[in-house]
Formats: C-alpha cells, structure tokens, sequence
C-alpha cells in the first residue's frame, strides 16, 4: 500500500519517487505548497476511497502525517 | 456520463507542455471572488491539446475590484484576449447570505439593486478599458435557508435575491456585445452542489468549487475560448446503422430496424430530436455511411419515425467506399475543412480509422449503449459560436439552395450559361450595427478565401466602423435559387488622402468561384477613386488554408511591389456583366 501512496505522492509534487522519503514533507519538497498539498489529499481520498476530516487536513504536512490519517481510517501501510 | 481526469493529472500535464510547439496562442485573465486554483493549469492543457498555447494572468485573492478598478494593473498589462471574473453567492451577499431576515424585504432588495448595479458597471469599465471578452459568471441559488419550508412563502427570500441577482446581471449585461455571463448556476445545478462545494476545501482555504470539479468547470468555459480562437466546428457526419437508428437496415429491413416511441428505438428518436435542434440552430448534419443507398433513403424518406429527413443533410454519402475518402468527400463538397467536422459512428473500428487517417476530424467515443448518445452529443461544447446571426438560422436551407445550383451546374454546357442564369445581384453594405456581428464572425472563420487572414473581434470592428481613416463594409449576395446572406467583407484602412491599404478582404466558401470577388474589389476601387486616391495596396499573406484567393489580386491587374500588390487608380476596374451590383 505505502508503493501507491508513493505513486500518488510522486505524480502530484512531480518528483520521482525515489526522492520520496517519510520525512518529506511541504519543507523538503519544492513543489509541496498548500495548493498541492489540497490536490493531494484530494487524490489520496479518491485512490484509497476515505474521506480525512478538516483536522487530518490541516496535519497532512509530512509523509509520516499522511500516513498515520491513512491509518486512521483503517488504510494498512507496511 | 463522461467522466473528466482529475486536477493532478492536469497539473502533472501543464509541466510538460511544449509551448513553441503550438500553432496559435490566447492570453486568459482569471479574477475571481475566491481561491481558484487549477483552473489555469486545466486551460493550458485543454488548450494544448487543440494546438494552443494557452497563457493565463491568474488575479489575487479577491483582487478583481482592485484589478479592473486601476487602469496600471497587472491586469491591463497583461491584455487578456478573454477573461473569467468567477463569484459566488457568499462573498456577494456577505452576512446577508447567513442572516438574511435579520433585514426587512426592502433592504434586501435594496441591497441587491446595489450589488447588481455595481457588476454591471464593473464589467463595463473593464471592457471599456481593454479588448477582451469577459465572461461574469452568475450566482448559485441557496439551497439552505434559515426559514426551512417557510422560504418559499417568504417575500423577497433568500433565495429570490439571488435569483432577481442573477436576473439583473443578465439583463443589465444583454446588450454588450463583448460581455457574457457564464450560468454557473446551471454549473452547480448539472453537477450538484453536494459534490461542488466541499467544507473542508472551503474552511481550509476558501475553495468554493471542490478541485475534482475545476475540470469540469474549465470544459464548459472553454466553451467560451474555443470561438474566440476560432476552433469551434461547423458540421456533424453521421453513421446510420445502430447511429440513426438500431439495427442495420440491409439485414433487418424497413420495419425491422428500431425507431419509434418505445425503447430502444426512443433512444434514437431522442438523439435526432437534439441532431434537428442543432441543425436548426445552424450546424451542418451530413451522412457518412455504409449502406445500399435505396435502403437507407428509403428510411430517410419514408420512415413515419425518422426526425430527420434527406433535406436536413448537406451532403449525403451512402455507398461502399471507404469512409475516409467520403469524409475528404464531405468536407470538399461543403467547402469546410476536415477541423470543422464532428463524426459520429457506432463502430469503434471505424472511429479509430477515422481518427488515425483523418485526426483533424472530431471521432467522437461514442458510448455503447445508444441511450447514452443524446448525453454524450449535449455535452460536446464544440458547436458553440458568440454570436448566433440570421445566417446561422438559415444554413441548412443555403445548403439545399447550393444542391439546386449544383444540379444546373450540370445542366448547362459552360460556366458563362451558368453564372449568367444564376442571376447573381451584390449588395454593399456599410458595417452597421446590423451587419457587424456577421462581419466579426466573418473575419474570425474565414479560411480559405481570405487575402490576409487577420482576426479581428467584435469589438474591433465597432471600432474600426467609426474610425473615418478606415472603410469597412460587407456583400450580401443573392441569386434566383435565394439569399446567402452577407458573405463577403472587407477592411479598407486609408494610409493617407493618395494611398489606401487593404488591410482585410474576405470571401465565404459559400459564394466562391461566381465572380463576387471581383465586385466588391470594384466597389473598393472607385470609392477609393473618388476620394482622389492614386494607390491602392492589397496583401496576400499564405497559410496553409488559403490557397484559393493566391491570385486574386495579380489577376485582377494588381502589380507586385516588394511585399504588396499595388493597383493604380488609373487602371479600370471590372465588373463580371454576369452580376449587379447595388450599394446601399
């Protein structure tokens, strides 16, 4: 599951994946500003089928972030 | 229903286009009331994907005041061709949109009347200002109100100051011609507000449109740039078979094919009720299809179901050739070009030939199920055009009065007996109120016999038709067969009181080949002769459509001069005696 999250992440920052990290984040990825980090939370809600509330959000900021929403709402990550 | 990518595919997409290698170039302004975000980014590759390179001048947050407001703004630098001022019900109506009863009936008119008159004078100053379109978009009916059931029973609700919004800003915009509003309420009503408006969007950054519905809200609005660049397209061609009508008529007959009230066949009476509305409204249907002709003419003609009948297409090919070159066939005969056409065709090996050899051509993916062609055709935003003109209403009858000149084409022995039983008579008309949105639509689509192709819009042209160092006009022609209506125009720009310029000459396809070209050259000339002028220039600047008009000015006597053709005042001019011609 963590190799679609990857997909996902890597197609909309627009970095290969290999540059994707769990520490990634709106600081270490150029292209990660608020616009995208919307449209992410938006793909991610679509290929995994969830809806994240305002609070999960606003704490989607980090990889590592993402991942524990994603668990939250029973999504299993290796 | 079709369903549009996601906004990360477009935003993945408008990294990698490759603008220098795209044909032509529009310039979009988007101000907005609200984060708007990706709507740019899904231009550009809409526009991308038609050969356009697409630049956008995206407004600050709730900037649009200040930007069409001064005259040094970003905005005006820019000069945008078109642009989207795009609002919405909470930022119009501020606290009123939370508590509207907190106010009596009279101030909240009030209160709109105010609002009202303030869009309408904004979008008037920016247009004043620069020579773009602009598109408003109208205001999203509240579907919550704090009176519940009582709403409706409440005077000048909630809701119905919106509505009279929406009402006023039409009405107040109708006749400016370089002004459209955009029903974005019709937008939220097709789409739903449930799924356009998302909560956590809005609380986290003011989105008002959900961003996996930004596609679908750049596809209606490149309704809007596809005329301004002049891709829309002219002309639908039709299959027969399981297209027209279910079943194949070679094998089940006249009476075994489905068609009628009841389903399936309403399917297929639902899908040429919406073909006849566009015919109607001056789209051209033509037949391409694969069939013994005495089979499916007799359906055409003799079905008590069909909706369309042999007089509603332009061009008919019904036979056994291959449907590309009756496609080639279609678009000579109607004088268009192949980027005009629309193709529609059950067959998906078929589509996918067509859309191999001939990808100028619209192959619409039409959906299997034939319930789902009258959805598919209704969302295409190809046919739209910005200004419907009486010719439009009147295409579909040009077509049959040129059938009836063809068949005397054959009739008689030389082209000299023909022109002169057509009885061709010429009108010059001055560019008038009346004729200048033909003019403008003229200019904007005319490919082939068009001397030097400068697109002009509307508004130009109003301006041009006041400015006395210039000569604007058109040519309606007539014959005994009817009326064409005006097809012909020019631009004549007076460089001093000895020299004019043509800047702009033009000829539909419609009219070609019957010597209207050489009178309205006439008319220029002697106007130009009893102004006292000695030279007059002409251009021919070649693209790759307008080959036909390549000797126009050489053959009417213009003599080559560096880049120009330049006639001499002392030289006569000529009037085929096959034509009249008359000014008004």
């Amino acid at each position: 599951m963590s190799d679609k999250l990857y997909d996902v992440i890597a197609e909309v920052m627009n970095v290969p994946i290999s540059q994707i990290k769990n520490e990634s984040s709106a600081e270490t990825l150029e292209t990660w500003d608020s616009f995208r980090g919307l449209v992410l939370m938006d793909q991610l809600e679509t290929t995994f089928n969830v809806k994240f509330t305002l609070d999960e959000v606003l704490h989607s900021k980090t990889v590592y972030e993402i991942k524990r929403n994603l668990r939250n709402h029973g999504i299993l990550l290796d | 229903m079709d369903s549009e990518s996601k906004l990360s595919y477009y935003i993945a997409k408008s990294e990698s286009i490759n603008h220098s290698m795209l044909e032509k170039k529009i310039k979009v302004a988007i101000l907005s009331s609200f984060t708007l975000i990706g709507l740019a980014e899904v231009f550009c590759v809409k526009c991308a994907d038609k050969k356009v390179s697409c630049v956008t001048y995206v407004s600050g947050y709730d900037q649009y005041n200040q930007d069409i407001l001064n005259y040094e703004s970003e905005l005006y630098k820019f000069s945008p061709e078109i642009s989207f001022l795009v609002l919405d019900t909470r930022s119009i109506l501020k606290n009123l949109f939370y508590s509207p009863y907190s106010v009596s009936a009279a101030e909240r008119k009030e209160y709109i009347d105010r609002r009202a008159s303030e869009l309408i004078s904004i979008a008037k100053t920016f247009t004043r200002r620069s020579n773009s379109k602009l598109i408003i978009t109208n205001f999203t009916v509240p579907t919550y109100s704090p009176y519940g059931i009582y709403e409706t029973k409440t005077d000048y609700s909630l809701q119905d100051t919106i509505r009279d919004l929406n009402f006023k800003l039409n009405s107040g915009l109708l006749s400016e011609p370089s002004v459209y509003v955009y029903d974005f309420n019709a937008f939220v009503t097709k789409h739903g507000e449930n799924n356009l408006f998302d909560y956590r969007q809005f609380l986290f950054g003011d989105i008002k449109v959900a961003l996996n519905y930004i596609p679908y809200l750049a596809e209606d609005l490149m309704g809007y740039i596809k005329p301004v660049l002049g891709i829309n397209r002219k002309c639908i061609v039709l299959d027969l078979d399981n297209t027209l009508w279910g079943g194949v008529v070679g094998e089940d007959g006249f009476e075994g094919i489905e068609l009628g009230p009841k389903a399936p066949g309403s399917a297929f009476v639902e899908f040429q009720r919406h073909l006849l509305s566009l015919y109607q409204r001056g789209v051209i249907l033509a037949v391409n299809s694969k069939n013994n002709p005495e089979d499916a003419l007799k359906v055409l003609r003799d079905h008590p179901y069909m909706v369309l009948r042999e007089e509603n297409f332009a061009s008919l090919r019904i036979n056994w050739i291959d449907k590309i070159s009756n496609m080639r066939e279609i678009a000579e005969e109607l004088n268009i070009g192949l980027d005009s056409i629309v193709y529609f065709d059950d067959d998906p090996i078929n589509r996918e030939i067509m859309a191999k050899a001939l990808p100028e051509v619209l192959t619409v993916d039409l959906p299997k199920d034939p319930s789902l062609y009258t959805p598919r055709l209704v969302r295409l935003n190809d046919f739209n055009v910005l200004k419907i003109t009486t010719e439009d209403a009147k295409r579909g009858e040009m077509y049959l009065q040129q059938r009836k000149r063809s068949e005397l084409e054959k009739t008689v022995s030389n082209m000299e007996d023909f022109l002169s039983q057509l009885g061709i008579k010429i009108k010059i008309k001055k560019a008038d109120q009346f004729t200048i949105p033909r003019i403008a639509q003229l200019i904007l689509k005319t490919n082939q016999f068009n001397l030097t192709t400068h697109r002009y819009q509307e508004e130009d042209i109003r301006n041009f038709s006041h400015d006395k160092n210039m000569l604007v006009g058109c040519a309606q022609v007539e014959d005994k067969f009817g009326d064409n209506g005006i097809t012909g125009a020019f631009i004549v720009r007076k460089d001093n009181p000895s020299e004019w310029t043509i800047d702009t000459f033009l000829l539909s396809c419609r009219v070609m080949g019957r010597g209207a070209e050489d009178a309205i050259m006439a008319f220029i000339l002697n106007e130009a002769k009893a102004e006292g002028v000695t030279k007059i220039r002409g251009q021919y600047i070649p693209t790759n459509k307008n080959k036909p008009c390549e000797d126009f000015l050489p053959s009417y006597g213009f003599k080559s001069e560096g880049e120009y053709w330049v006639y001499s005042a002392n030289m006569p001019t000529k009037i085929p005696h096959h034509l009249e011609l008359l000014i008004e």
